[in-house]
């Protein structure tokens, strides 16, 4: 499977438009637990719609924003056949 | 009796016999308060949990065949096993716990255009022994999008009835309460065989939710069906930097546009009829302490909190529909750049901006935050924010601060909402570092899907919030009115003999009518500031007035400075009738009168070093009875509201202290 020889990279860093999976969140338990219980959890696909501030992926039909800060201590791994 | 515990007991007492027990369950934005106010109307009251500040509300239905059902509509929630308080909640409900008795059956609202998240939640639920029933709401979305799923298919999957539905505009309700009706005459049914075990599963939850899906849709649904060009292009606008400041800034001005013009007619009519009532009051009661309580305590003191009841219903009115377009989350995003470096979240600008109008509402409104953390540092520094209370304070001190250069006192009226604001973003900072540790919390949010919003939703917000403010209005904020009005008024204290002496001469022939009643005028002022000045709160004036010497104060400041604690306006009315001005309007006959008032030694009591530490004593001090007992409310314990008024009055006396000693220093006295 592509992704997995992919490395992880930054949300932040990821270009508008491409498909990625959740890898991992440098970030305490509690959002990181809040973060899968919307939908970002570690089997699903997403669609980064906006970067910048705040940051807005889509996983299947949900919209999520994420500020900046925080997409950039979410690591993701991207999807090199599906997106931009 | 707990909130709760009475709202249901008050249900249970008007049906016999006992109702069926429902609870609605569901993720956030999908429907369940448009369900809950389908179902029971206006037959609804809001409460927090026992030990929470979360609001759910309870309300009274019926089944097809008429057999009652109390409703209890439970905060959203993504997952039973997350550590918020929703979840607590949600689980305690679900296992009989707190004064709601174990529920008779849960509808489970699922989201048709976001189906697998939302069986995620039905996945948790099924491990319980309760009878479920699925709500499929919003399927003209999901078709609209392309997604078509069949009821059919997911009630076999996962064992329990499923009604599709469309809430806002009331389609499958009957069907709803039919499939509740049959569900409580059977046994819960056993879990699905395939359903993946233990708490912490959310992905294979997901994955059996997706086959799920992928069974119902026919194959797996197309990515086309989630995208949608029209959301993506308002989203990008409305958080777009510049534009999106602006467009947050159109909505927020044509709210409180909107809330300040159209209050304005209610409450002038409230102010009018309770005027009216005082003057009944007054002229049906024998003269003497009831009719004084009645008419000044009781009438007086909740007129003027009731006054804020049409600003409270219209911005309750006004931010449900908002909520309900979609647009707040998004808005949240814009106002987070800013506030979160000061430790709030963007969810703070509409508690922060309406406190200008009045405290109260605008603590109130705090409910928007889903962080109790951000919540408790919001409702901590709302009460700076200048609200419209303060303003005939500012007009006044303004005006003695800088008699005869209206500029000047324009430019100090500014810098006192500029003075509020800033103490309120540094004070959250210190918050922030100290008791409510950690700063904000990283923004994240769902995005709601744009919808029309509901009128219907919004009527009965407005209603329940107008109600859960009368009554803390009618309890706790009467009796702190009736107290501070006995304190100002009490003891009696006999009236100095030149007030008899001008009545006298008031009343000799040879006087005409206009010289009569300027003595009369006279005569009243002096006996009022007699009063005043005897009474508990005059006592206690004189009694605590060191304390406020070195801020620059006379004994007739300290007391106006005590009284206001009642709301801030009374500042105004204490001055005039302590220096004899016989008005408690803020106009040029006072401001000459307080002008010129002088202190028992003969020097003037507002000297421009006075007038300035009074100033800035009045933008930050929490001089608001009624506005702690809110906060006591809103953060369910004594001890924030405690905390407020220490922190507020100690700020404002130190840094009036530092003003007074500083001006003093400079030879400016």
């Amino acid at each position: 499977m592509p992704a997995s020889s992919v490395a992880p990279i930054r949300l932040s860093d990821l270009g508008v438009g491409a498909v990625a999976r959740f890898h991992e969140a440098r970030l305490d338990r509690e959002i990181t637990r809040f973060l899968r219980a919307i939908g970002l959890t570690r089997t699903s696909e997403f669609r980064l719609c906006k970067n910048g501030e705040p940051c807005i992926v889509q996983v299947r039909s949900t919209r999520i924003g994420l500020s900046r800060a925080l997409a950039g201590q979410i690591y993701v791994v991207p999807l090199a056949s599906k997106g931009a | 009796m707990s909130g709760p515990a009475a709202a249901l007991a008050l249900l249970e007492s008007r049906t016999l016999p006992a109702a069926l027990r429902v609870v609605l369950v569901g993720n956030p934005n999908t429907g369940k308060t448009t369900i809950f106010n389908r179902m029971c109307g206006a037959r609804a009251k809001t409460s927090n949990f026992p030990g929470t500040t979360t609001s759910s509300r309870f309300g009274r239905s019926e089944l097809i065949d008429g057999r009652a059902l109390d409703v209890i509509d439970i905060p959203g929630v993504y997952e039973l096993h997350l550590d918020s308080p929703e979840s607590c909640i949600a689980r305690d409900v679900l296992q009989g716990g707190g004064p709601f008795g174990r529920p008779d059956v849960v509808v489970v609202l699922v989201d048709a255009c976001n189906i697998t998240r939302n069986l995620v939640l039905v996945g948790e639920l099924l491990a319980y022994d309760v009878r479920v029933v699925v709500a499929l709401n919003m399927i003209d979305l999901a078709q609209r999008r392309g997604l078509t799923v069949s009821p059919g298919v997911l009630a076999r999957r996962l064992a329990v009835p499923v009604v599709p539905m469309v809430a806002r505009k009331g389609e499958g309700i009957d069907a709803l309460k039919i499939a509740i009706g049959r569900a409580v005459e059977r046994q819960p049914v056993p879990r699905p065989a395939d359903l993946p075990k233990g708490d912490d599963s959310v992905e294979l939850l997901s994955a059996w939710a997706d086959d799920i899906l992928s069974e119902a849709a026919g194959g797996p649904p197309s990515d086309a069906s989630a995208f949608d060009t029209f959301t993506e292009r308002l989203d990008r606008t409305f958080t777009h930097p510049i534009v999106g400041i602006l467009a947050f800034a159109a909505t927020m001005a044509g709210l409180f546009w909107t809330l300040f013009t159209l209050a304005t007619v209610p409450m002038d009519l409230i102010e009018a009829t309770f005027a009216r009532l005082g003057d009944l009051a007054a002229t049906y009661l024998p003269a003497g302490p009831l009719r004084d309580l009645i008419t000044e305590g009781i009438i007086g003191g909740v007129a003027g909190t009731i006054v804020f009841l049409p600003q409270i219903c219209l911005l309750f009115f006004l931010i449900s529909l908002l909520e309900d377009t979609g647009y707040l989350a998004r808005a949240a995003f814009v106002m987070d750049r800013v506030l979160h470096r000061f430790g709030l979240p963007g969810h703070a600008f509409v508690p922060l901006l309406t406190s200008h109008a009045c405290a109260l509402p605008g603590i109130m409104s705090t409910r928007l935050i889903p962080d109790r953390r951000d919540r408790l540092a919001t409702i901590m520094v709302a009460p700076f924010m200048s609200c419209s209370a303060r303003l005939p304070v500012y007009v006044l001190l303004t005006s003695l601060l800088f008699a005869g250069h209206p500029a000047l006192a324009g430019l100090a009226f500014a810098g006192c909402y500029l003075l509020g604001g800033t103490a309120a973003l540094l004070s959250a900072l210190l918050f922030g570092k100290t008791m409510l540790r950690g700063g904000a919390r990283p923004m994240v949010l769902e995005l709601p899907t744009y919808k029309l919003p509901s009128l219907r939703n919004a009527v009965l917000t407005a209603k329940d919030q107008g109600l859960a403010f009368l009554r803390t209005a009618g309890t706790v904020i009467m009796a702190i009115c009736v107290m501070m009005w006995w304190l100002s008024a009490y003891p009696r204290t006999a009236p100095p003999p030149e007030v008899e002496a001008l009545r006298v001469e008031a009343s000799q022939p040879g006087i005409n009518s206009a010289q009569a009643e300027a003595l009369t005028t006279k005569a009243d002022a002096l006996e009022q500031r007699s009063a005043q000045a005897g009474s508990f709160a005059g006592r206690m004036g004189r009694a605590v007035q060191p304390v406020f010497a070195p801020l620059g104060y006379d004994w007739q400041l300290t007391v106006a400075v005590l009284t206001s604690f009642l709301a801030r306006e009374v500042f105004v009315s204490t001055m005039s009738v302590l220096v004899g001005a016989g008005s408690d309007e803020v106009d040029e006959g006072v401001i000459a009168s307080i002008r010129k008032a002088t202190r028992d030694d003969g020097s003037l009591v507002f000297t421009p070093a006075t007038a300035a530490s009074a100033l800035v004593f009045f933008v930050l001090a929490m001089q608001c009875l009624p506005t702690l007992a809110v906060t006591r409310k809103e953060t369910g314990a004594l001890k924030y509201a405690m905390l407020q008024l220490g922190y507020m009055s100690g700020l404002a006396y130190v840094v009036a202290l530092i003003v007074y000693q500083s001006l003093r220093a400079a030879g400016i006295s």
